[in-house]
């Protein structure tokens, strides 16, 4: 194995050299001592002559050496170990820098990985296996109305028998269920009913007994279901014998076939699955239940010949069916965009998020470049020696790029190490937040892709903080050599380095704002009254489960469900009502605090329009925002709050023919200006219909009374809202929160809701259960999470202000040590030198804080400049108290600026006249 | 025709006549030097402090390999041996350099 003894000598000739010296010099004195034997003996030489020979024939022992330690391989590997050896310990010569650097580099780092790590799954998502790229999602995209058709039954039956270039054809249709566990705790399970092709999308077998087979498709199969890992895990407590055992899912009884491995979780972010019977759905054309279609290229196969495939049957259908299909267009794309359907302009915006990212990390580095200029340029006079001694121009630079590549190094592990913890912490509830569930394929820890962009990021820091800084000092280097001046006025810090600075200071002065503003609106959002004491209010949304099967008859079906949703949520009211503790329960379509849909309303005889002095938005404008509730008639009564006009909802209102509405005072005092509402007439302005044609008018609706504002603005929204309710039936087709008044904490009732909710209908099930007042924790979460991360930059940022200013002011400092001196002597104030120092600073400073101010004027100025909407007040973006703060941290910031400058000026003020002209 | 390597030819035909010698007998470092002065009839006199890095170059290649051995009177000596990689790579050497030498026999021959 000649490779093998290859690598192992030079394995050998790198990692010992010890060993490697001591064998060349025993060769070499052998064959010295050969030699000079065979002079002796066969040219009869004596012994001393013979060695001189032999050392002549050998020709300079020294310079061969040199030429074996080259020959090994290691003469850039130690110049190298050395420069990084060297930047070792300049990290520990310079705490100050390292730490400050470090920090900064090491933020630069994290900032720039978490952005990566966050963006690249909406720019590129790919499937985690392999083979993954070539999973593909197929539909029928409605070219006439512009998106996609999601009724897609009969065309997956078509192409499952007639595509080619797509194999392992599947459909799922995602449904939620109740999972009933026999200790009676219910709560609702994310279903895949799938075709069993599924189970062969990705190489995953099942952990526990079996995955779905075509068998359990037939009608008439009994029903199976297979169950995810943390199913298993939390509701079974991880029970081997879970196979063979029948489950409640809602009001079927499927028997457990099998448990799919840890991370499972194909199509999106399921956790159970049951087979898909398409048999038993509607297959008519565009009609049936909404299904998603995908499948895998087949071999060798590319994407644009199955969408050529594709687009011939598209056709064909066309032409066989055009009431259903004139208009559809199937297309095939990869499988992974589903979830975040981005456009090419879409994902070029998302992808620019890392340029940011990368601006900041340019920047940062610019400053510690700064840094690392001022330590070249105190270090000058040892870049001056090595030159003289031959070092070339760049090596040098290799010097100080090695040095700045150590202390990226060490700050990229650091920076790795806070993305890694962040990405845990903060990453994925970030999304969860933003998007609700997350597939699967949304791996938010570091990818070795990450990694890879880290070190990246690591060099690139690098070649700013070590190869500028190098490329100024080392300029003009020669010449001043030749002059015989080690320092003396060579170096300066540009207009550059001072624009950084000031632009620096600037930020440092407007982040603060920023984070008050964060801050105030936090502040703001807890401290909205929502009009009722909503902590002792405990909230449930109540979602059924779709039913198994469904005949052809699909507006029966609905009725029929809607009817079994209402008598459902109706028993429930009696059995909660009854519960001790309980002092009443409602319905509402929508909680306080939650987003509700603001509506464009008209007014029969609307009272006139007060004259134009003084603005007054038309009845128009007023009524062009309208937030709108569907409430159960006992609604105010539960929360407490009785009617202040007019009359409340009563049962016979509900009757849909009955057409009234409850305003709030809102509304009555920003719509109808404080007139009186009772009895005045509304309706909902009819929309223009897809076609563009005016649509028909809403029924009227009779004004029947008036209550307080009850919590109907959404957090975020700044303008007081206009409220309106109407009543609601408890038969509807969309999902009802059931509110529950209780003594003492609301949240001690949550279990018992929820066996409540089973015991009522097993198909019914509470998707979301919290007390009222949180409602708006997510969006809180959020704020604080932004306000951390706008505190954590005002902090690097203010770090490295002062670091740079610190920096600046200690090279000047030195660079003046003679001039300052020879001031001093010739009896200059200390007051006088002193001024001479600070003029630089306290000019970069000063003008810093009235760049940051003129950014936050301009900030509070787009914050104050009117908004779309009439009602929203005008507001200045900050109180006098915050003004007062941000002088007064302007003030400190000033002082601590000045701060950094005491050390280098005490310095200087020590110079004594004669070490001051030695300096020379 | 492909002359050799862009190598310097005095390097390249050391190394070739280290590899032919090797290729006899392990031969410690002293021991080549004189094997090529005499096979050469004093021709050929190998520098002999140069002929320690073509042997650590050749080494680093995997053409030879190299262990401590003693010498008939006793003495420690480091013998280098030629490797499979090494024959081959002589054995091709040897072609080119035939070629080579063809080459420059007839440019000079020409009349």
């Amino acid at each position: 194995m000649s490779w093998l003894s290859a690598a192992r000598t030079r394995l050998r000739l790198v990692f010992s050299p010890r060993a490697a010296e001591s064998r060349m010099h025993e060769e070499m004195r052998f064959h010295i001592e050969m030699e000079t034997d065979r002079l002796v003996r066969e040219e009869r030489l004596d012994p001393e002559e013979a060695r001189r020979r032999a050392l002549l024939a050998f020709g300079g022992i020294d310079k061969h050496e040199e030429a074996l330690r080259d020959g090994r391989g290691l003469a850039w590997l130690g110049g190298l170990s050395l420069d990084a050896r060297l930047g070792f310990r300049m990290l520990a010569k310079y705490p100050g820098l390292t730490l400050v650097g470090g920090l900064a580099t090491a933020f630069a780092i994290c900032a720039g990985v978490v952005t990566f790590a966050m963006v690249t799954p909406f720019v590129k998502p790919t499937l985690p296996f392999a083979g993954g790229d070539r999973i593909v999602l197929l539909r029928n995209w409605d070219a006439q109305a512009g998106n996609a058709e999601p009724r897609a039954l009969y065309d997956f039956t078509a192409w499952r028998e007639t595509l080619r270039s797509v194999t392992d054809l599947g459909a799922y249709r995602d449904v939620t269920r109740n999972l009933i566990t026999p200790d009676g705790d219910a709560r609702p399970l994310s279903v895949a009913e799938i075709t069993a092709s599924g189970f062969r999308i990705v190489p995953e077998p099942p952990m526990l007994g079996r995955a779905l087979a075509a068998a359990d498709e037939r009608p008439g199969a009994p029903p199976v279901v297979v169950l995810g890992y943390e199913v298993w895990r939390t509701r079974f407590g991880s029970d081997p014998t879970v196979v063979g055992r029948t489950v409640q899912l809602g009001d079927v009884y499927p028997t457990v076939v099998g448990v799919m491995p840890r991370g499972y979780a194909f199509p999106v972010s399921h956790e159970a699955w049951a087979p898909l019977h398409p048999a038993a759905l509607e297959r008519a054309p565009r009609k049936g239940f909404p299904i998603t279609i995908f499948g895998r290229l087949a071999p060798g196969v590319t994407l644009e010949a199955a969408q050529t495939e594709l687009t011939m049957l598209g056709r064909r259908a066309s032409a066989a069916l055009p009431d259903t299909h004139k208009h559809l267009r199937p297309q095939v794309g990869p499988f992974a965009r589903q979830f975040y359907d981005a456009n090419g302009a879409d994902r070029a915006a998302m992808a620019s998020i890392n340029v940011f990212a990368l601006m900041l990390i340019v920047l940062i580095c610019g400053n510690v470049a700064l840094l690392m200029f001022a330590r070249a340029a105190t270090r000058e006079s040892e870049l001056a020696v090595r030159t003289a001694l031959g070092a070339s121009r760049g090596r040098i630079i290799a010097q100080l790029f090695t040095e700045a590549l150590v202390l990226g190094g060490v700050a990229a592990v650091a920076g790795l190490a806070a993305a890694q913890f962040g990405l845990r912490r903060w990453g994925t509830p970030f999304l969860e937040v933003n998007l609700g569930r997350i597939p699967f394929w949304y791996d938010l820890r570091l990818s070795p892709g990450s990694v890879a962009y880290a070190l990246a990021l690591t060099v690139v820091s690098a070649v700013i903080a070590g190869v500028l800084p190098g490329l100024k000092v080392t300029r003009g280097m020669g010449a001043r050599l030749r002059q015989g001046t080690s320092g003396g006025g060579g170096l300066r810090f540009g207009g550059v380095w001072t624009a950084v600075i000031v632009a620096q200071v600037a930020v440092t002065v407007a982040f603060p704002a920023v984070a008050f503003v964060e801050q105030r609106e936090m502040v703001r959002i807890q401290s909205l009254d929502s009009g009722f004491p909503d902590e002792e209010y405990l909230f449930a949304r109540l979602e059924m489960d779709p039913a198994a099967v469904v005949s052809g008859d699909g507006e029966a079906e609905r009725e029929a469900r809607k009817a079994r949703y209402g008598a459902s949520l109706e028993a429930l009211r009696q059995r909660v009502a009854a519960e001790p503790g309980v002092k009443g329960v409602t319905f509402v379509d929508r909680v306080p605090r939650m987003f509700h849909p603001e509506y464009r309303m008209e007014m029969a005889d609307a009272p006139a329009d007060p004259g134009p002095p003084g603005r007054v938005p038309t009845m128009a404008e007023r009524l062009s925002e309208v937030s709108v509730a569907s409430i159960d008639p006992s609604y105010f009564q539960v929360l407490e709050r009785p009617v202040l006009g007019g009359r409340a909802f009563q049962p016979a209102d509900v009757a849909s023919q009955a057409r009234v509405a409850i305003v709030d005072r809102s509304f009555v005092e920003q719509v109808l200006l404080g007139r009186n509402a009772v009895g005045r007439r509304v309706r909902f302005a009819a929309g223009p219909k897809p076609d563009g044609s005016p649509g028909e008018p809403e029924p009227w609706m009779e004004i029947v009374g008036v209550v307080e504002e009850l919590g109907m603005g959404y957090p975020t929204h700044h303008h007081r809202a206009v409220g309106l309710y109407v009543p609601t039936p408890l038969a509807t087709g969309a999902p009802l929160h059931m509110m529950v008044h209780a003594q003492g904490d609301p949240m001690a009732l949550a279990p018992r809701m929820r066996e409540l909710a089973t015991a009522v209908d097993p198909t019914l099930r509470i998707a979301e259960l919290q007390r009222v007042d949180e409602v708006s924790n997510p969006l809180l979460w959020l704020l604080r999470l932004w306000l951390r991360v706008t505190v954590g930059a005002t902090g690097i940022a203010l770090l490295l202000s002062l670091a740079g200013i610190y920096a600046v002011l200690s090279f000047t400092v030195a660079r003046r040590t003679r001039e300052i001196g020879v001031r001093v002597a010739l009896g200059a104030s200390r007051a006088r030198v002193v001024a001479a120092i600070f003029r630089r600073p306290v000019t970069q400073v000063g003008a810093g804080i009235v760049a940051g101010a003129v950014l936050i004027v301009l900030g509070a100025l787009a914050l104050s400049r009117p908004s779309d909407c009439w009602n929203c007040p005008p507001e200045f973006g900050f109180s006098l108290r915050q003004i007062a703060l941000l002088v007064a941290y302007a003030a400190v910031m000033f002082g601590v600026c000045l701060l950094a400058c005491v050390v280098p000026t005490r310095r200087a003020l020590r110079i004594e006249p004669t070490e001051a002209l030695r300096a020379e | 025709m492909t002359i050799r390597p862009g190598t310097d030819a005095l390097r390249g035909s050391l190394d070739l006549l280290v590899l032919k010698t090797l290729s006899l007998m392990p031969v410690h470092g002293w021991g080549i030097s004189q094997r090529i002065q005499q096979t050469s009839k004093g021709i050929l006199e190998v520098n002999q402090g140069s002929l320690y890095p073509a042997l650590q170059r050749l080494e680093k290649n995997g053409l030879i390999t190299s262990d401590w051995g003693t010498t008939d009177n006793n003495r420690r000596a480091r013998y280098y041996s030629i490797t499979a990689a090494g024959r081959r790579a002589l054995d091709e050497e040897r072609e080119s350099w035939k070629r080579f030498a063809a080459g420059l026999d007839a440019v000079l021959g020409a009349t």
